[in-house]
């Protein structure tokens, strides 16, 4: 019953991170987007469709980029904002 | 190349290989059930599902197997480029075919008691102390986990907002993945799930091909550098003769400890570049100048080959080399210029 009760108690975590994660998504997907990333403005519903899971998986960095804006550091290869 | 996001950057050759995967898909499954039934090497108590689970498994298995030689393959000849093109789009369609493997196990097997399939998938079997009986099911899932989170990942938005250094980190999990895969493919042979010793002997085949390929590839790097080595001791780099380099097309030249110089032959002249593309620090040097401009094989990203800058509206940069010819030969000074410097190409005499 431990077994049971210790991983009942993980999915129930991940869930409740998932579902933060779309809540998060919503919101990041209509305004915040735009804010990270000049290249994602005016982009099409396909696009942030298409990144949605990865939104809800790695919410937790992608809220840091909006709180925090500007690029990303460690070493990217890119040095502007141009996008494609 | 396009100045904002779109799902995908559709052109007719990534239709094609996109076509081509899926009729590879529907014919590798096709043939395993078809030959599976024929054979009789699905016992009289297979169920039809339980076929079904077997061939989507193994199409997976397989399509990682295609993923991970295709990296080697293309370093150890260009022939194999054309597959290298698009493989964001094979391990996409990697992922949704071991992710049905995954749901349609995990409802068949683990649906129809009282736990939540979930939680009976983790605690139905905890003998992971028994290999003959190990829980390889948890290994699977651990796998598919990370499989998720690189097919999520792998638009460029995500390449430019991790930044290349994270994102590439996330992307080399793919080995331990495919570790605990050929983990869970071989427990779970050893607890009955379609183990016979041809099958193992696959499975094993297929992972020493992979290590076989990646060493090969890592040697056949490691001789070309060493050889580089030798010549940058009299300084400039000596790049061979000009007339050697087919037109609008390039040799890379390695520096030791610092990333190849792809030497270009156009218009009478040539210029170095950096061999890595903004990018996704794609190789260069082993695209073609179309239009005047360097393009990568990878997606496509072009650059003045004089200037190392991407013509406008786009404002990517790689650095450029000096250049000069001697005797006919291409010597290139293994110092490189700031991004996007421009360099005076060498007139081929």
């Amino acid at each position: 019953m431990g077994e049971i009760h210790t991983v009942t108690l993980v999915l129930e975590a991940a869930a409740l991170y998932g579902a933060t994660g779309v809540l998060f998504a919503l919101a990041f997907l209509t305004v915040g987007i735009g804010r990270i990333d000049p290249g994602a403005r005016g982009s099409g519903l396909g696009f942030r469709l298409t990144i949605l899971p990865g939104v809800v998986a790695l919410w937790p960095l992608m809220l840091v980029r909006w709180i925090v804006g500007g690029a990303p550091h460690g070493g990217d290869a890119r040095d502007d904002k141009g996008v494609r | 190349m396009a100045a904002t996001y779109t799902p995908v950057h559709w052109n007719r050759h990534k239709k094609i290989y996109d076509l081509g995967i899926g009729a590879g898909i529907a014919l590798y499954i096709g043939v395993f059930i078809a030959v599976a039934s024929a054979t009789g090497s699905a016992s009289a108590n297979t169920s039809p599902e339980i076929l079904i689970i077997s061939a989507l498994g193994a199409c997976a298995f397989f399509m990682l197997h295609v993923i991970l030689a295709i990296g080697p393959l293309a370093r150890l000849s260009p022939a194999f480029l054309p597959l290298l093109y698009n493989r964001r789009h094979l391990g996409v369609s990697f992922f949704l075919i071991a992710f049905s493997h995954a749901a349609y196990a995990t409802i068949w097997y683990h649906a129809y008691g009282v736990l939540n399939p979930l939680v009976s998938l983790f605690v139905s079997n905890p003998r992971y102390d028994a290999i003959g009986s190990f829980p390889f099911e948890s290994l699977g899932a651990f796998a598919l986990l990370i499989f998720f989170v690189m097919a999520a990942t792998s638009h460029d938005f995500w390449l430019n907002n991790l930044s290349a250094v994270v994102w590439k980190s996330v992307h080399m999990l793919i080995y331990p993945a495919y570790a605990l895969v050929v983990l869970h493919v071989l427990l779970g042979a050893a607890s009955g799930h379609g183990g016979s010793a041809l099958y193992v002997w696959t499975v094993a085949a297929g992972f020493a091909a992979i290590v076989t390929l990646h060493v090969t590839a890592g040697v056949v790097q490691y001789l070309r550098d060493k050889s580089h080595e030798r010549m940058i001791a009299v300084g400039w780099i000596d790049a061979g003769p000009a007339r050697e380099i087919p037109e609008n097309c390039a040799r890379v030249v390695s520096v030791p400890g610092g990333e190849g110089i792809a030497v270009f032959r156009y218009d009478g002249k040539v210029s170095a570049v950096s061999n890595r593309c903004a990018h996704q620090m794609g190789p260069l040097g082993e695209g073609r100048i179309v239009d005047g401009c360097i393009t990568c094989p990878w997606h496509g990203w072009q650059y003045d080959p004089a200037t190392g800058r991407s013509p406008p509206p786009f404002v990517e940069k790689v650095a450029t080399y000096d250049v000069r010819m001697a005797s006919g030969r291409v010597f290139v000074n293994p110092k490189p210029n700031a991004l996007g410097t421009p360099a005076e190409p060498a007139k081929i005499g």
